[in-house]
């Protein structure tokens, strides 16, 4: 939930306030030079990069989203800015995948040219409705886990979807059976289906769903 | 460690801890076939997909406030959420989260080093020009 504050600080950089620019800086600086500090150990290198960082934000200010966390968008333009810089070195094995100066990814090798403009415009937006609302049942679900100070299934489905681990690997660091932990996960699923069928999105986005119902 | 499609998720967002991304990271040295499907994860980011974990890591979804990090420090919240917030720091390994947490640490917010220091205020100075026109 991004707050007020925060809202109000994009509003006034995006009418021109220098004073609103400066203190955003003096706020996230620190949290990203940090951030930086972990994957490169040159203080001045990773002043450029959260430099560059913030250029990108602000380069893109006027049609950024307020409802969005400064912070996470802060820490994704870094983090793909410091595998490039990586790269450059040949530190990383990520295959080329530069990013621009906003952390957007250019010169896409992957792109179909048969694409046209439409195409890619439904497929912003069918991305951006997915997103959106997994977002939202993503918060609710890990809000509901503490509201009920649920933390062995929130740890759970931590280590599940956001390390990846398996249900045994998972199983083992929470010292928990591996069927307890593929309880969490059905439960998390089921809950995320449920929720986002709630939301009453168009057929087209997240169609499997349908295709479910339809079949049962 | 087996190098599922989830963990080379988690290593694309730079959201596994330091020992696994040394495993990941030697896995992908030593195997062309890992390299590969590294490669399809990406092209399939780009072109839109988006997994429930990719979501959850870019959007920092379960990381703890500054306000609660700050009481984290100081231990002032109820041992439930101490030990969640633990576990988020050292077995998640949430970057960010430690980032913000050294940066609560540092009470002074400019940089001590006068050289930095004088670049950050140059970076201020240059970067107005950016700034949208004020009506």
């Amino acid at each position: 939930m991004v707050s007020l504050d925060e809202r109000l600080l994009v509003k006034k950089i995006q009418e021109g306030d220098q004073q609103a620019w400066n203190e955003l800086v003096l706020r996230y600086e620190g949290r990203l030079t940090n951030y930086a500090q972990g994957k490169i150990k040159d203080h001045s290198t990773c002043q450029d990069l959260v430099q560059e960082s913030f250029l990108g934000f602000l380069s893109k200010i006027t049609n950024f989203d307020a409802s969005r966390s400064i912070q996470s968008y802060l820490f994704g333009i870094l983090s793909n800015k410091i595998a490039d810089f990586l790269r450059s070195l040949g530190k990383s094995k990520i295959v080329e995948n530069p990013v621009d100066s906003s952390g957007n990814h250019k010169g896409n090798p992957f792109i179909d040219p048969a694409m046209g403009a439409s195409t890619w415009y439904r497929g912003d937006e069918k991305k951006k409705l997915e997103n959106d609302a997994l977002t939202k049942c993503l918060v609710l679900l890990i809000n509901d886990f503490i509201k009920k100070k649920d933390y062995l299934k929130l740890k759970t489905i931590e280590l599940l979807f956001v390390n990846g681990l398996s249900n045994k690997e998972a199983a083992t660091i929470l010292g928990i059976n591996n069927k307890v932990v593929a309880s969490h996960r059905f439960f998390a699923t089921n809950f995320i289906i449920e929720n986002l069928k709630k939301l009453n999105l168009s057929h087209e986005v997240f169609p499997e769903f349908y295709e479910q119902d339809t079949e049962t | 460690m087996n190098i599922t499609r989830q963990i080379l998720d988690a290593f694309i967002d730079d959201h596994l801890n330091e020992q696994e991304t040394i495993k990941v990271e030697k896995a992908l040295r030593e195997s062309p076939e890992l390299q590969a499907q590294l490669t399809d994860i990406i092209k399939s980011r780009d072109m839109g997909d988006h997994s429930i974990g990719a979501i959850w890591r870019r959007e920092h979804l379960s990381c703890p406030s500054r306000e609660e990090l700050l009481s984290y420090q100081d231990e002032a919240l109820d041992l439930d959420r101490l030990d969640y917030i633990k576990f988020h720091l050292e077995t998640v390994g949430c970057r960010a989260c430690k980032a913000n947490l050294s940066d609560l640490k540092n009470a002074n917010p400019l940089p001590e080093d006068p050289a930095l220091r004088k670049k950050h205020q140059q970076f201020l100075e240059n970067s107005k020009i950016l700034l949208p026109k004020k009506n």
